[in-house]
């Protein structure tokens, strides 16, 4: 393909040009970026050095994300890439790589929740009362499990509850899905959550 | 506060920042002690800066050569010029000559107040950039003779 990864054509630390002396080696190849999209999972293996292999993920939509103040993950849809701080292009073309700030489902984590702390979680409006009954927060428990329950520390922070009640949570991506062929991550919380929620509106 | 100047939210990787009930510890930092004998810095214990590329702060371990040099240009930022001397012998004429070499080294916020003319002492460590090796490990400012307090400008 031509991509090499050598540093023989660059000028060196005083600048003085360096002579062309041997022709581009295996071990300095480089291949071409998977530039990763949302859609229906597709990945091509292939062979590196040493006879391992790499996962060049080309689409994928879904990833196991963690909620690390509970320090739980779950596999979740991902929706779509909403800031990328390298570059505003990847953000337009759903480009899926490592540090982007991506939109994931929040389902799996309410689903968590509602059992562990059977509490609702996000003030939805227009809940009808058989949806409430129906839901995991109010199963039938012991009273020994309620007990349990009522012991644990259910807080979330505001921020966060507003994004359950969109069922869109904020997220980055922490793998490499060019060379994993995974595109997992953690829920933005606290401070990493002001900062980006900040830069996404003042982009809007 | 401040420190936040990237377009990306800047953290020490090994710092977990949303612990549940509150913070556990207000403005919890990691740092390390970088070994052979030198001292880590109050300011990066105490600092809020952020640099990966800190030997006392950040994901880089100091190993190998220990040289020092003198400061020759603090221009570029968070790295400095270093220039070393040395004499070089020519067996013919039984003498020797001057020669130097520069060294582009990172310098950490954890120092400050590095101008021209101070000796710093660097230690090897991975490639940071094109051209960096050495990672600033001690700072020893300039010193004037006598220390008078007036210093012409």
């Amino acid at each position: 393909m031509g991509i090499s990864r050598d540093s023989r054509h660059k000028r060196s630390h005083t600048g003085a040009k360096r002579a062309h002396y041997r022709k581009k080696r295996k071990f300095e190849l480089g291949r071409q970026a998977a530039n990763t999209k949302l859609g229906a999972k597709r990945i091509h293996e292939v062979r590196v050095r040493g006879g391992n292999k790499k996962f060049r993920a080309m689409r994928l939509e879904a990833g196991t994300y963690s909620w690390g103040s509970e320090s739980i993950s779950r596999s979740t849809r991902i929706v779509a890439v909403v800031y990328n701080a390298s570059n505003n292009e990847l953000v337009r073309t759903n480009t899926l790589v490592k540090g982007a700030i991506v939109q994931i489902d929040a389902t799996p984590f309410r689903q968590w929740y509602e059992n562990r702390y059977a509490k609702v979680l996000g003030k939805k409006k227009n809940v009808s009362a058989e949806e409430e009954a129906k839901s995991a927060a109010n199963k039938e428990r012991s009273k020994h499990l309620q007990a349990k329950i009522a012991a644990r520390d259910s807080e979330v922070e505001s921020a966060l509850e507003d994004q359950f009640g969109s069922g869109r949570l904020y997220a980055i991506v922490t793998s490499r899905p060019g060379q994993s062929g995974r595109c997992d991550g953690y829920i933005l919380e606290g401070k990493e959550l002001d900062f980006y929620l900040r830069k996404i509106r003042n982009k809007k | 506060m401040s420190e936040q100047v990237e377009r990306a939210f800047q953290k020490q990787e090994a710092v977990f920042l949303n612990v549940k009930g509150g913070v556990a510890k207000k403005n919890a930092r990691w740092y390390k002690d970088i070994g052979l004998g030198f001292k880590t810095p109050t300011e990066a214990i105490e600092g809020t800066y952020i640099d990966k590329k800190c030997p006392f702060t950040g994901n880089v371990s100091i190993r190998g050569r220990i040289l020092t040099g003198v400061v020759r240009s603090v221009k570029m930022k968070r790295t400095v010029i270093l220039r070393r001397e040395y004499l070089h012998y020519i067996t013919k004429y039984q003498r020797y000559e001057k020669r130097h070499k520069n060294i582009a080294a990172h310098l950490s916020p954890a120092f400050i107040g590095v101008k021209i003319g101070d000796t710093v002492t660097v230690g090897q460590c991975r490639p940071l950039s094109k051209t960096v090796r050495f990672n600033v490990i001690k700072h020893q400012a300039k010193q004037t003779k006598g220390s008078k307090k007036f210093q012409t400008f």
